[in-house]
């Protein structure tokens, strides 16, 4: 049960990336290996604002999501606008943004060079403080579960259904998935694909930043920590079958909870290896993913 | 003379003026530097090998580390156990041993029987390339037969190289985890050492970079490389055509493959070290960040591409200033080349071939 629940928490942060990074490639087909790095800051305006501001984890949810989408705007507008259309290069170019990235937290965002240090940026761990109430554990059908751990999963379940709302109800979503389908039609019928696109950046990179505050709470903080998330993140949007959200949540879901029955009873890096096992599997027998998006 | 012959002149004379300067350097280098251009010059192997699958087929591995490090581990085993005092038992296995274990390469760590191949130098260098060639065929054949292509294969091949590098570090009793293996003997064939300071090693590696470059022309100027163009272009049309797509591909990713762990295992001759930092996911990128400033389609710009950026990177990271900003550079070097010059060094030098012959055209006749 607590393993399940440890599960659990790990496939609620691999949605939370794995969303942001679906739409993204869903939306505008860029690989977006600068993604790790948005959960990356995310965590690192944890630390920053618990640090400097006084702030506690919750009210970093909503700052970490505004850092990190304006982070994602900022990168769309300036290259990764220019590569639509370049699947690859926008991987190269992304993994590009994610070393300055990583490399600008290290050297304390150029202040470094002077002499200046900033309190919570460079190369050295972080470790960020939990709310009290966050840190207690919770007698539940037998088992002892974090409050952590079930705070993540309530989390990610309130994103989604925000994302869901936002996909399937609103006026962005529509144009938004009529953009993905077709994107030439769409901005013929007068869809501003380009702000759709810029959005969708913003949306996605923002849901990376807030998974990264979570993750700041039982992870310690690194400049380098973004990396292994972006490729797990990619392999459960290709599991889940590309477009599908809830493709991607059952798909995270999957992953997360094999992940961590077999670290529990072998190790972690058995845990990862087994993980990526299950999605070759997936693959070969169903290479469009688990779900298909029945949509031309 | 028409424009093709002229291209096919000007990289003839580019080839002859590379390996001319190639050949000549080790002349005018101490011998830190024989050893540092060395290393270079195996790097500019493993970028051949992007280059045949990237820029040739199409297909972009962003495991291509994990080949590398293998071939590297391969020859690194049979160099460590080419030490005396390793021998019957490594001392990396002696420190992980259970106290009552036989000292033999047979059972003293769980798995050490793997070893027992290695004892032999021309198994490990055999390994170092076929090891690599069999674990892509594997994977290969899986991704292909699928019909995998574009992004997913590049994500599966970084995927499978984080593995490959999580299990080595993992099992620290059987290839010496994090550390990976040091300590190791020169590279000695026929009574012969080859000094990895000295010219014997750094022609070893030029001259294996001439072979793979000449055996690279050769295999893309024959039909198979007009196919893999053909299947680059447009993979459908090729497969409607008769063609074998993923037999094609299959071929030209072992191949790539092969040259990474040919250039791995050079490696460990150069630097005498294999560890896991080489399989990192890091690693792999910037391997085709070195073709794609070369220029992606072009052999001799992806060698000359890893020579520059190598180069400048460790001239750059021992400068005390520029060592922390090296990174950021390096980024927007990826960012620079992707968005500015998607054809690299070759490609401009391309271009600007192209732009002369029309000027000296232009004086003689006018076109319509």
């Amino acid at each position: 049960m607590e393993t399940f629940v440890i599960g659990l928490s790990i496939a609620s942060i691999l949605f939370m990336v794995a969303l942001g990074l679906a739409i993204i490639y869903g939306t505008m087909k860029v690989i977006n290996l600068a993604h790790g790095e948005m959960v990356m800051i995310g965590a690192y305006v944890t630390v920053l604002a618990t640090k400097h501001l006084g702030f506690n984890l919750y009210l970093c949810l909503p700052l970490a999501f505004l850092v990190t989408a304006g982070f994602g705007l900022v990168i769309e507008r300036t290259v990764v606008r220019r590569l639509y259309g370049r699947l690859l290069d926008t991987l190269l170019a992304t993994w590009g943004i994610a070393l300055i990235l990583q490399q600008l937290i290290r050297i304390h965002f150029g202040l470094g060079l002077f002499g200046i240090h900033i309190d919570g940026l460079g190369s050295d761990l972080q470790n960020v403080p939990v709310p009290a109430e966050l840190q207690k554990t919770l007698y539940f059908l037998g088992a002892n579960i974090p409050v952590y751990r079930a705070f993540i999963f309530m989390v990610a379940l309130l994103l989604g259904a925000i994302t869901w709302w936002l996909i399937y109800k609103t006026r962005f979503g529509s144009q938004l998935r009529a953009v993905s389908v077709a994107r030439n039609t769409a901005a013929a019928c007068g869809v501003n694909d380009k702000r759709v696109n810029m959005l969708a950046f913003a949306y996605g990179s923002g849901l990376a930043g807030i998974a990264g505050v979570l993750v700041s709470g039982f992870k310690t903080v690194s400049p380098d920590m973004g990396t292994p998330y972006v490729v797990d993140a990619f392999l459960v949007v290709v599991a889940g079958g590309v477009g599908h959200l809830v493709g991607t949540f059952i798909s995270a879901g999957i992953l997360g909870e094999v992940q961590s029955f077999v670290a529990t009873w072998l190790n972690d890096v058995y845990g990862r290896t087994v993980l990526f096992a299950v999605v070759i599997l997936i693959l070969l027998f169903k290479p469009q993913g688990l779900f298909v998006s029945r949509s031309r | 003379m028409d424009k093709r012959m002229k291209h096919r002149t000007a990289s003839i004379a580019a080839y002859l003026l590379f390996f001319a300067v190639i050949f000549a350097l080790p002349l005018f280098l101490n011998s830190f530097w024989t050893n540092r251009v060395a290393t270079y010059l195996v790097y500019s192997i493993c970028a051949v090998g992007i280059s045949m699958s990237w820029g040739y087929a199409g297909i972009l591995s962003l495991g291509q580390g994990l080949f590398f490090g293998i071939g590297a581990y391969m020859l690194a085993m049979s160099l460590t156990l080419a030490v005396p005092e390793n021998n019957p038992v490594p001392e990396l296995m002696l420190l992980n041993m259970q106290p009552d274990a036989v000292r033999d390469l047979c059972c003293v760590t769980s798995g050490s029987f793997l070893w027992i191949p290695f004892r032999s130098l021309a198994v490990g260098m055999i390994a170092a390339v076929v090891v690599p060639c069999v674990l892509a065929a594997g994977l290969g054949y899986v991704m292909f037969k699928r019909r995998t292509t574009g992004v997913y294969v590049s994500i599966i091949t970084l995927a499978f190289a984080l593995i490959g590098q999580l299990l080595i570090i993992n099992n620290q009793p059987l290839t010496g985890g994090f550390n990976g293996l040091a300590d190791l003997a020169l590279l000695n064939i026929g009574g012969f050492d080859f000094d990895p300071y000295g010219p014997s090693v750094y022609y070893l590696v030029a001259c294996t970079l001439l072979a793979v470059v000449l055996a690279a022309r050769c295999l893309l100027s024959a039909r198979i490389g007009q196919v893999l163009k053909a299947i680059r272009e447009d993979e459908a049309r090729a497969r409607y055509l008769g063609y074998d797509v993923e037999n094609y591909k299959l071929f030209i990713f072992c191949f790539s493959a092969g040259v990474a762990g040919l250039a791995g295992m050079l490696f460990t001759v150069s630097a005498e070290f294999a560890s896991p930092s080489l399989m990192a996911t890091a690693f792999s990128i910037s391997m085709v960040i070195w073709a794609a400033t070369g220029g992606r389609a072009s052999l001799l710009g992806a060698c000359i591409g890893a020579l520059i950026v190598n180069f400048v990177g460790s001239v750059a990271s021992e400068n005390a200033t520029f060592q922390p900003v090296w990174p950021i550079i390096l980024g927007g070097l990826f960012v620079f080349v992707v968005l500015v010059m998607p054809n690299g060094i070759a490609g401009i030098v391309k271009d600007w071939i192209d732009r002369s012959d029309r000027r000296s055209a232009a004086g003689k006749e006018v076109y319509p």
